[in-house]
């Protein structure tokens, strides 16, 4: 997943990640648990993720 | 009569609930899969944390909040903390909140009785700030930090950044409402509690429905158009801020356009914290004003222990952003927690910021202009649009009470 500049680190979607796949530290990234799912797409609220 | 609703944040079901109850037939449109905004409860390792503010309202079960909830029959149970707040002082001891003045001379309690007593019934006109109008009575370190803290929690802004004339309106209000209280089940507890009031009125909840646009006749409001499809409305209601909702339609009061761009988001940071000793030892605030960033903390689980699994308890701090350097900012408020808790054992769950887009108040306390737009049946509400004095969510509360008041409902 690609995570924009306007994410804001509001954890969001690594909450609602089915994979715990994602770390937020003033944005988020994803590790290599990461399966591309696009869950977090739905769940961000400044439509910050894309998949790649 | 029908009221669409933009976002089902608390703002925009406080009114849904409202709406419906006075009659309306209301239907409400989310742009994410979940209801609550800011205001909801996000699952996390077994912790129910949340996604925006901390699981609290500021004036427990007297203030605004909690009166409009009762008014809806929202089914909510709110604990009033007690103590109501702590600061923690240089030396590492603590004081409850309302001994603050007892640090100073008997010279300087007197004459700090006398000038709030004053300008609490004259409010200052200028736009003096908080801090400023501290500094031209009181040459005082312990207060100007105390401010700082106290406006870092409650409004996500420093001292320098408030208005004073807002920041007395917040003080009359704890004298009137008094303060603080935990929602047991968290925030998710009271916008779930008003989706069931809003139901059960006969109104509709739409998730993943994303407005597009806001039609309009002249100057009002004809409806909305939601994933393609038009909703006729008699009234319509945003709860996404003034900034948004102007993008949604065409806006050609220059007057409007112009102050909506001078409105300030505010930012901020939430540290949640697992524990298996509890660290605070109640469910009042913690104010750290001798802490680098840290403004304040919480330990919910003591008034509600089911947000946290059996034997843990759940602490979130809370810091406004200083600097451009947000990565920074978080490094400082984590070093603050381990400075505040030496030795104690505790488990960093998750770090939460929120700016710009979406922020701590998508209007900053003192920037709000109201819930009036161009457009005579077009209201906004929520975080963008909060009442004089209240902070957080009971500013929202106070907001959709102004706006339900120019409705007439």
């Amino acid at each position: 997943m690609k995570v924009s500049q306007q994410c804001v680190g509001c954890g969001q979607c690594a909450a609602y990640c089915p994979y715990d796949a994602i770390i937020v530290f003033g944005r988020a990234s994803m590790n290599e648990k990461c399966v591309e799912c696009g869950t977090c797409v739905r769940y961000c609220p400044v439509c910050a993720i894309a998949e790649e | 009569m029908k009221a669409a609703i933009i976002g089902a944040g608390l703002g925009g079901l406080l009114a849904g609930a409202k709406l419906s109850k006075a009659g309306y037939e209301v239907e409400i449109f989310e742009r994410l899969p979940f209801i609550g905004g800011r205001f909801a409860n996000l699952e996390y390792k077994g912790f129910k944390l949340s996604t925006g503010a901390l699981h609290m309202i500021p004036h427990g079960s007297r203030g605004p909040l909690a009166q409009m909830l009762r008014e809806v029959g929202a089914d909510v149970e709110i604990i009033d903390s007690n103590p109501m707040a702590v600061i923690m002082k240089d030396t590492g001891e603590t004081i409850e909140f309302h001994d603050f003045r007892k640090g100073l001379s008997l010279t300087k309690r007197v004459k700090l009785g006398a000038i709030l007593a004053c300008s609490l019934k004259f409010k200052p006109k200028s736009n003096i700030s908080f801090r400023d109008w501290i500094l031209k009575y009181f040459d005082e370190e312990f207060l100007l930090k105390l401010a700082d803290s106290f406006c870092g929690w409650s409004l996500s802004l420093q001292a320098k950044d408030v208005p004073a004339r807002e920041m007395l309106e917040i003080i009359d209000n704890m004298y009137r409402y008094k303060g603080s209280g935990i929602p047991v089940g968290g925030c998710g507890a009271v916008t779930g509690a008003l989706a069931d009031v809003i139901s059960s009125n006969g109104g509709r909840i739409h998730t993943l429905s994303c407005v597009e646009k806001i039609i309009t006749d002249k100057d009002r409001a004809k409806g909305i158009s939601v994933n393609g499809k038009t909703i006729d409305a008699d009234i319509v209601i945003s709860d996404i801020g003034h900034l948004e909702t102007s993008r949604m339609f065409e806006c050609r009061d220059e007057v409007y356009s112009e102050r909506i761009q001078k409105v300030i988001p505010s930012k901020g940071i939430k540290i949640c914290l697992s524990s298996d000793e509890t660290l605070i030892g109640h469910s009042g605030v913690f104010f750290t004003p001798y802490a680098e960033r840290i403004n304040g903390i919480n330990e919910v689980t003591n008034a509600d222990p089911s947000l946290a699994p059996p034997g843990k308890h759940l602490i979130m701090s809370h810091q406004a952003v200083i600097s451009d350097d947000l990565n920074k900012e978080i490094a400082l408020g984590l070093l603050d927690l381990k400075k505040l808790f030496p030795g104690k054992k505790y488990e960093v769950l998750l770090i939460q910021s929120y700016s710009n887009g979406w922020p701590v108040n998508r209007a900053s306390s003192g920037s709000d202009i109201g819930n009036r737009t161009p457009l005579c049946n077009l209201y906004v509400v929520g975080d963008g649009a909060k009442g004089k004095g209240g902070i957080e969510v009971e500013g929202v509360a106070l907001g959709v009470s102004n706006a339900m008041k120019e409705i007439g409902v």
